[in-house]
């Protein structure tokens, strides 16, 4: 019994230690953000909001925070249209072609965001897309439509294939099959796909920096810019503000789940 | 056949080194309930998605009325069809479902209500209509299936398998619906399975397919009584054979000899004596009795008792086993493993077989 009460104890330390190191990072935006000084540092004198103050009336953070969520949407918005053609395409088709086209749709996943990056960079200089909303939706849209065609590969796992033939008998088109039996099963999957291309969108800086100047400003940017030139603890704020808005959502996830 | 509904002409379609349609011609008459029944890979289903549309032929044609369709996509074929696992669209409610082909057709909306209506009356399913598909049982799947692919009144009816998924008892309901759906509605049903009572119950004619060709094709009643082949003989129903060879006589009474035994076949065709044949002898053909009162002698080896029938199997030294089905009501004998006994057949009952 006694060991198995020290092992018992032992196990709990450690997983707790665990949790708290993969959570105490994160956490710690939490103070920093209410400090009372001017640079980052834990609060001295006591608590303060200046800096949510700052952050929500600087028009330089509220328009870079626009922008993230401009381009985040146009990025969901594209990569969900054009990962859910793809794989409707692939799912239909079956065949051996289609299997090698899904491994290569899904190498963005797999190459260094770096080596990525530097491709985005050369290209988009010869394209004319440097520094523009338009180079920047059209490379987070790349980056993200490996996500998007899984989870819809997924949705339609489970669709029988002889529903969409039950509807091709009926006399439906190709088309008027696609929207009318194949699209609604893919539903599911298209909305995971959407939230997963506009949190791989919002959250992108490595392309963000190769491919941008000075006009396309987004928060992760303005957020590693912040460190760069000044430590202001506006940044603290902003992670603070994003990490709530996360778990009020996921909140709100779990409680409809349930 | 003269007024012939659909036809299909040398069909042929490979898989690889398998031949699933081996040139197949057939004619379908209007009206008619055609069964095609195989085992599996007999090449049934892949003759229905071709007259479907799904399968593309690598040669032969197909058509409907007089008119090639042989190139023509699912959708413009108008032929209704009833899959296996049904296939419903699970977004949509029953009524949702049968509407479907109908606003395809863009046929106006209170046109599609009163026709929606009646196909609900026409499976008894009106009080199911606002319901969506995984909130009914199989059985009302099924009807909610057949409703939606009659709605758009096709001169055609496929249905693949359609009642394999459901229970004994249940299956046997359906089998009288769909009989009387046939006959009230005069749409020409093809019908495929692999169950030789569902065939033989709901059938004008049965298509029997072996390794992508066809065996042969008749009416149930033609087609258990004079099989040609012993692969016929063998599917639909049991079947005894017996190695005859044929000794003379002439066109409806043929004498043969087997097994040491010789006995008469009431045959039209008489093969040429001397010749070896290959005969089929159906078990209930067999009359069973005491030691003495029929033609030859044998031993039974085993009783299976199936209530309304009993199946015997007797021994003979020359003929081997016999396999025979009598009601037991009317045996006359008690059958028990070890008992001497007799038996035999009228010359009617033997049917012989083409060497296939």
């Amino acid at each position: 019994m006694h060991n198995r009460s020290f092992f018992r104890i032992f196990m709990q330390t450690g997983a707790w230690l665990i949790l708290a190191f993969l959570l105490l990072p994160m956490l710690v935006v939490i103070p920093v953000s209410l400090t009372d000084k001017s640079y980052i540092s834990l609060p001295q004198d006591g608590l303060s909001m200046q800096h949510y103050t700052n952050y929500f009336t600087s028009a330089e953070w509220l328009w870079a925070t626009g922008t993230s969520l401009f381009i985040g949407v146009g990025v969901a918005l594209c990569a969900t249209v054009l990962g859910t053609a793809f794989a409707i395409g692939c799912w239909f088709l079956s065949d051996r072609m289609s299997t090698i086209a899904r491994w290569i749709l899904i190498t963005p996943i797999l190459v260094p965001p770096v080596v990525q990056s530097l491709g985005f960079y050369r290209f988009w200089v010869q394209l004319g897309l440097i520094d523009t909303y338009t180079g920047v939706i059209l490379a987070h849209t790349l980056l993200a439509l490996p996500y998007v065609s899984i989870s819809v590969f997924a949705a339609l796992a489970n669709l029988d294939r002889r529903i969409p033939q039950a509807a091709r008998s009926l006399g439906a088109s190709v088309w008027t099959t696609v929207i009318s039996v194949v699209v609604p099963a893919a539903k599911p999957g298209m909305m995971a796909g959407a939230i997963f291309a506009f949190i791989v969108s919002f959250d992108e800086i490595v392309g963000v920096l190769f491919i941008t100047v000075r006009n396309v400003q987004t928060l992760p940017k303005m957020i590693w810019q912040g460190i760069q030139d000044n430590i202001d603890p506006t940044i603290a704020a902003v992670a603070t503000v994003l990490t709530v808005i996360t778990l009020v959502l996921m909140a709100v996830g779990a409680l409809r789940k349930s | 056949m003269s007024n012939s509904v659909l036809s299909v002409r040398n069909a042929v379609k490979r898989y690889g080194p398998v031949r699933a349609l081996d040139d197949v011609s057939l004619e379908i008459g209007d009206g008619e309930f055609l069964t095609l029944l195989g085992p599996s890979g007999s090449g049934k289903t892949t003759l229905l998605t071709a007259i479907a549309g799904f399968t593309e032929l690598d040669s032969g044609s197909l058509s409907l009325r007089g008119t090639d369709i042989t190139g023509q996509t699912p959708d413009k074929r108008n032929f209704g069809m009833v899959f296996q696992g049904y296939a419903l669209f699970p977004n949509m409610t029953v009524a949702g479902n049968i509407a479907f082909p109908l606003k395809v057709r863009k046929w106006n909306s209170s046109d599609i209500n009163t026709r929606v209506a009646e196909c609900l009356a026409l499976v008894q399913m009106e009080k199911y209509a606002d319901r969506l598909p995984s909130q009914l049982s199989g059985g009302q799947q099924q009807r909610v299936a057949l409703a939606r692919a009659l709605s758009f009144r096709p001169s055609v009816l496929l249905l693949d398998e359609p009642l394999s998924a459901l229970d004994k008892k249940l299956r046997a309901d359906l089998q009288w619906e769909l009989k009387d759906l046939h006959r009230q509605l005069g749409v020409t049903f093809i019908y495929v399975t692999h169950d030789q009572d569902e065939a033989l119950s709901m059938s004008d004619r049965i298509v029997i397919l072996k390794d992508g060709s066809i065996q042969q094709i008749g009416g149930p009643g033609e087609l258990y009584n004079a099989p040609r082949t012993p692969f016929v003989a063998d599917f639909l129903g049991k079947s005894n054979f017996i190695e005859a060879e044929v000794t003379g006589g002439a066109p409806g009474a043929v004498q043969c000899a087997a097994g040491g035994e010789s006995f008469t076949v009431a045959s039209a065709a008489a093969p040429a004596t001397g010749s070896r044949r290959k005969l089929a002898l159906r078990p209930e053909r067999v009359r069973i009795g005491a030691p003495g009162a029929e033609a030859f002698t044998g031993q039974v080896r085993q009783l299976s008792y199936l209530g309304e029938r009993a199946h015997v199997i007797v021994t003979h030294p020359g003929l081997g086993e016999i396999l025979v089905s009598c009601p037991t009501w009317k045996a006359g004998i008690t059958p028990e493993p070890g008992l001497g006994v007799s038996f035999g057949w009228d010359s009617d009952a033997c049917v012989f077989l083409e060497d296939a």
